[in-house]
C-alpha cells in the first residue's frame, strides 16, 4: 500500500511539475499572466507533493501542507480576478 | 483554518472546472477538454480529502484521493502534449 | 532579408483575428472574389486542404463575423461579410500587405501561441462577448 501511495505521488508530482513547465511556456509565448499564475500553482502543487516524502503519509492535516496549497489556490484566484478585472 | 483551504480548494477547482468545460461547449477546443477534465477530477480529489479529513475521520480515502488526483493530472499532461503544438 | 515595416492595424488585425495563414488565404478568397460561390468543397479545393479543414476554417471566421453563410439560396455557401471593417480600408490593408509581404505575415501567424492555448486563456474571461 506503500509503495502504491508513494507512485501516486510521484505521478502527481512529476505531472504537475511538467503542466507547471507548460504553462510557464505559454506565459512566455503569450505574456499572459494567468499562464503565468497556472504555472506556478503547478509548480507549487509538484514541490509541495515532493515534499510530502519528507514527512509521514498521509498529512494533508498538517499546516505547511494546506498553507502552501491555499498560496497555489491564492495565485490562481488572483489571476482570475486580475483577467476580469480590465474591461 | 484547515476547513476552510479545503473548501476553498473546492472552489476553486470546481469554478476552473466550469468554465474550461463551459469554453469547450462553446468553442470545441480540445485541450479546454482535458484540462476541464483535469479540473473536474482535481475537484473530485479535494471533495474527497474534505470527506476525508472533516467528515468521515475514521475511514482514510488516501488512496482515493491520490488516484482521482494522478488520473486527473495525467488526463491534463495528455491534453497539453496533444494539443498544444 | 530586409525588414519589413507592416502597419500597425494590420498587424493587429492579424494577432487578434487569424489562426494560421490558411485562414488568413480563406479570408482573402473571400474578398476578393465575391462573385464565386464558396462552397466548402470549392474552398477546400482552392485552399489545398481537406474539406473538413475548410469546413473548420470557415466556421472559425464566422464566428468572428469575418465571414457569413449567404442570405438568400444557397444558404450553404460562405461570403465576406465586410460589417466588421466600416472603412473597408483595413481589409484591403491586410490583403495588399499580404500579397507583398508574405514571408513577415506568416511569421507574426506562427509566433502566436497556437490557438488551443488562447482559447484556454479565453475561457476565463467571464464577459463572453464571442
Amino acid at each position: 500500500m506503500e509503495m502504491l501511495h508513494g507512485f501516486l505521488l510521484g505521478v502527481i508530482a512529476t505531472a504537475s511539475l511538467t503542466a507547471g513547465g507548460f504553462f510557464l511556456k505559454f506565459w512566455r509565448q503569450t505574456r499572459d499572466i494567468l499562464f503565468l499564475a497556472f504555472g506556478v500553482a503547478f509548480i507549487i502543487e509538484g514541490i509541495n507533493r515532493t515534499s510530502f516524502v519528507f514527512l509521514e503519509l498521509p498529512n494533508e492535516g498538517h499546516p505547511s501542507i494546506y498553507i502552501v496549497r491555499l498560496l497555489a489556490f491564492l495565485v490562481i484566484l488572483a489571476a482570475i480576478f486580475n483577467k476580469n478585472r480590465r474591461g | 483554518m484547515a476547513v476552510a483551504v479545503y473548501v476553498l480548494g473546492i472552489l476553486v477547482t470546481a469554478l476552473c472546472t466550469l468554465l474550461l468545460l463551459r469554453a469547450y461547449a462553446k468553442v470545441g477546443q480540445k485541450l479546454l477538454l482535458w484540462a476541464g477534465l483535469c479540473f473536474a477530477g482535481l475537484t473530485v480529489a479535494n471533495i474527497l480529502l474534505f470527506v476525508d479529513l472533516v467528515i468521515w475521520t475514521d475511514v482514510s480515502l488516501y488512496t482515493w484521493r491520490l488516484s482521482a488526483a494522478a488520473v486527473a493530472m495525467l488526463l491534463l499532461l495528455y491534453g497539453l502534449v496533444s494539443e498544444s503544438d | 532579408m530586409q525588414t519589413v515595416e507592416l502597419p500597425q492595424d494590420v498587424i493587429l488585425f492579424i494577432t487578434e483575428q487569424i489562426d494560421t495563414v490558411p485562414h488568413l488565404e480563406a479570408l482573402l478568397l473571400l474578398f476578393e472574389q465575391p462573385a464565386e460561390q464558396w462552397t466548402v468543397e470549392r474552398a477546400a479545393a482552392r485552399l489545398y486542404v481537406s474539406v473538413d479543414a475548410a469546413a473548420q476554417i470557415l466556421q472559425d471566421l464566422e464566428r468572428r463575423k469575418l465571414v457569413r453563410k449567404r442570405l438568400d439560396e444557397p444558404a450553404s455557401e460562405y461570403v465576406y461579410d465586410p460589417t466588421w471593417d466600416g472603412t473597408g480600408q483595413l481589409m484591403a490593408s491586410v490583403a495588399m500587405n499580404y500579397r507583398r509581404y508574405l514571408a513577415p505575415v506568416a511569421a507574426i501567424i506562427h509566433a502566436k501561441a497556437s490557438r488551443s492555448v488562447r482559447e484556454f486563456a479565453r475561457a476565463f474571461e467571464f464577459k463572453k462577448d464571442r
